[in-house]
C-alpha cells in the first residue's frame, strides 16, 4: 500500500536513528577496529589470537561449554515441554511463567544463589560431602559454570520448545497407541522428525545464549573463567592489560561463530524442496 | 491415570529444582548464620533492616527505578509508533525492523558494549560514557524486540489495511485512525512490551557496568560491589530484585492470559 500520509512515516525516524547510532554503528566500529593495529590496516589482531594458545583455549572452552549446556538444555527441556503441553491448567502456566523468569535469571543473582547452594560451605556441598559423593566441590570451576548455565538453558529451552509441541497432535498419540508402537519408536520415527526444525532453531538460540553469556560467568568465576566473553571484558576494562583492538578481533570471531549456524540453517532450509517445508 | 501422575511428578520436580536457587537466597537473607550447617541456625530481620538503612541501597534502588522508567519511556515512545506505522504503510521498512530487532540475539551484549565504548568514550568527540543517558539510548535496540513481537502479533490479527480503507471512506485521516482505533486495540501488547522492557533494564549488568559503572550505581552494580562481603546482605538485595521481577512477570502472565481468553 502506498503511504497516503507521508508525514506519518516521520514517526519511524527516531527509532531508525537510535538503531543506527546504538546498534549498527557500534557493530561496524567493532568490525572496522578489529582490522586496525597500531594505526594501520592489518590482520595482526587475528593473527595474534590464532597464535595464542591462551586465546585458543578460551575459544575452545567457550565452545565446549556452549555445546554441552545446549545439549543438556534441550534434552531436559524437550520432555518437560511435551508433558506441559499435554497437561494444561494452572501448573502449566505456573511453570511457563517461572521458566520466563528463570531464562532471564542470570548474572549476579543467579551466580550468587548457586554459591549459597554449592559454595565452600553450601548446603548441597555439605549434603554431597556427607553422602560421600564428592570430596570437594568447586562451583567456581568449569563444572560450576556447566551447572549454572544449564539452569537458564533449561528454562529457555522450555520456553522455546513449548509452542513447537503443538506440532505433535493428540491424533498422533492415539494412532501410536492404537497401533501399539513403542514410545521410543514413536519419538524416533514421528516425534523428532516432526520437531526437527524447531529443535534446530532452539539449539541455535541456546548455543548463542551460552556463547554470549558474560555477566553470569564474570559473577561466578571472575577472571578465572577462561572464556571468550570474559577475555573481551578484561581487555576492555583494562584491569590487567588493555588492548581494545584485540578485544575487537575476539568479538568479531565470537559473532561469526554465532552467525555461522544461523546462516547454515537458512541455506539448508531454503534448499529443501518446497513440499517438505 | 498413571501417565498423568508421572507427568505431574516430573513437572513438579522440575519446578522445585527451578525454585531452589530462589529458596536458597530467601533463606540466606533471613539466616543468622548458615555456614557449615545444612540449614540456617536461626532467623533474623537484621540483614533486611541493615540493607534498608544503607544509603547505598537507597541510591541504587532509586537509580534502577529512574533508569527503568526513563529508558522504558523512551523505548516505548520510539518503538511503538515506528512499528505500527511501518506495519501499516511501509512493508520494506517493517522487514528492516524485523531484522534489526533480532540482531541483539546474535550479537552478545559484551560485543555491543565494546562498540559503544569505541564510539562514545570521547574518541570521536562525543563523551557519553559514565552517564546514564548512554544507557537510556543503548537499551532501545535491546528492548525493540520486546515491543516488536507482541505488537506485530496483535496487528496481524487486526487487518490494519481494511481498517484504514474504511476510515478513509468515512473521512477519518490515517493518523487519527491509528491513534483512536489501532492503538487501543493493541494496548495489551504495548503494556506487555513495557513491562518486559522495565524488567530488562533493572536486570541488565553488562552495559551498566562497562559503560557507566560506579558513577551511576544500579541494583545490579550494587550487587557486584557487595560481593565478597556478608552474603546475607547480598541475599536481601537479590530478594528485593526478585520481588520486582516477579511482580512484573506475573503482570505479563496475567495480561497474556486474559488476551488468550478473549481470543478463544
Amino acid at each position: 500500500m502506498p503511504p497516503r500520509s507521508p508525514a506519518l512515516l516521520l514517526t519511524t525516524i527516531p527509532l531508525l536513528l537510535i538503531l543506527a547510532g546504538f546498534e549498527v554503528a557500534p557493530m561496524l566500529a567493532v568490525l572496522v577496529s578489529s582490522v586496525f593495529r597500531g594505526g594501520s590496516l592489518s590482520l595482526g589482531n587475528y593473527g595474534e589470537i590464532i597464535a595464542s594458545s591462551y586465546q585458543r583455549a578460551a575459544y575452545v572452552s567457550s565452545l565446549w561449554l556452549s555445546v554441552l549446556t545446549t545439549v543438556i538444555g534441550l534434552v531436559l527441556a524437550l520432555p518437560l515441554a511435551r508433558i506441559l503441553r499435554r497437561m494444561g491448567g494452572r501448573l502449566q502456566s505456573l511453570v511457563l511463567t517461572y521458566s520466563n523468569i528463570g531464562a532471564n535469571f542470570t548474572g549476579f543473582p543467579l551466580a550468587f544463589a548457586f554459591i549459597i547452594m554449592f559454595g565452600l560451605s553450601g548446603t548441597f556441598t555439605l549434603i554431597l560431602q556427607r553422602l560421600g559423593l564428592v570430596e570437594d566441590l568447586n562451583i567456581y570451576s568449569t563444572g560450576g559454570l556447566v551447572l549454572v548455565y544449564s539452569y537458564f538453558q533449561v528454562c529457555l529451552g522450555i520456553l522455546v520448545l513449548f509452542p513447537a509441541m503443538r506440532a505433535l497432535t493428540p491424533e498422533m498419540d492415539e494412532a501410536a497407541a492404537i497401533l501399539g508402537v513403542p514410545r521410543w519408536r514413536f519419538w524416533w520415527r514421528v516425534g523428532l522428525p516432526v520437531l526437527r526444525p524447531s529443535l534446530i532453531s532452539a539449539a541455535i538460540l541456546l548455543f548463542a545464549n551460552a556463547m554470549g553469556t558474560y555477566a553470569t560467568a564474570f559473577a561466578l568465576a571472575g577472571g578465572n573463567a577462561n572464556l571468550v566473553t570474559i577475555h573481551i571484558g578484561e581487555l576492555v576494562s583494562g584491569d590487567v592489560y588493555s588492548d581494545p583492538n584485540l578485544a575487537n578481533a575476539l568479538a568479531v570471531i565470537l559473532v561469526v561463530t554465532l552467525i555461522l549456524p544461523i546462516a547454515a540453517q537458512h541455506i539448508w532450509s531454503s534448499r529443501r524442496p518446497r513440499d517438505e517445508r | 491415570m498413571s501417565a498423568d501422575r508421572k507427568g505431574f511428578f516430573w513437572v513438579g520436580l522440575a519446578l522445585a529444582l527451578m525454585l531452589l536457587p530462589v529458596v536458597a537466597v530467601g533463606l540466606n537473607a533471613f539466616a543468622t548464620d548458615w555456614a557449615g550447617s545444612l540449614l540456617p541456625l536461626g532467623f533474623t530481620l537484621d540483614w533486611a533492616r541493615q540493607m534498608m538503612a544503607d544509603p547505598r541501597f537507597l541510591q541504587a534502588f532509586g537509580n534502577s527505578m529512574l533508569l527503568g522508567i526513563g529508558a522504558t519511556a523512551l523505548s516505548a515512545a520510539v518503538c511503538v509508533p515506528a512499528i505500527v506505522v511501518a506495519h501499516a504503510f511501509a512493508p520494506r521498512l517493517d522487514r528492516l525492523f524485523a531484522g534489526l530487532v533480532i540482531l541483539p540475539y546474535a550479537v552478545p551484549g559484551i560485543v555491543m558494549a565494546l562498540g559503544l565504548l569505541k564510539l562514545y568514550a570521547g574518541q570521536f568527540g562525543l563523551i557519553l560514557t559514565g552517564s546514564p543517558w548512554l544507557l537510556v539510548y543503548a537499551y532501545v535496540p535491546l528492548a525493540a524486540s520486546l515491543y516488536y513481537v507482541p505488537i506485530k502479533n496483535a496487528l496481524r490479527g487486526l487487518n490494519v489495511a481494511e481498517l484504514l480503507e474504511a476510515g478513509s471512506m468515512l473521512g477519518i485521516n490515517d493518523a487519527r485512525l491509528l491513534w483512536r482505533v489501532i492503538l487501543p486495540s493493541i494496548r495489551q501488547a504495548v503494556v506487555i512490551g513495557v513491562i518486559l522492557n522495565f524488567t530488562l533494564v533493572v536486570s541488565e549488568f553488562v552495559y551498566a557496568n562497562l559503560l557507566v559503572g560506579g558513577q551511576f550505581p544500579t541494583l545490579q552494580i550494587f550487587m557486584y560491589v557487595l560481593r565478597g562481603g556478608s552474603g546475607h546482605l547480598q541475599s536481601v538485595l537479590i530478594l528485593i530484585y526478585f520481588a520486582l521481577v516477579l511482580i512484573a512477570t506475573t503482570a505479563v502472565a496475567l495480561l497474556a492470559g486474559s488476551e488468550q481468553g478473549k481470543r478463544s
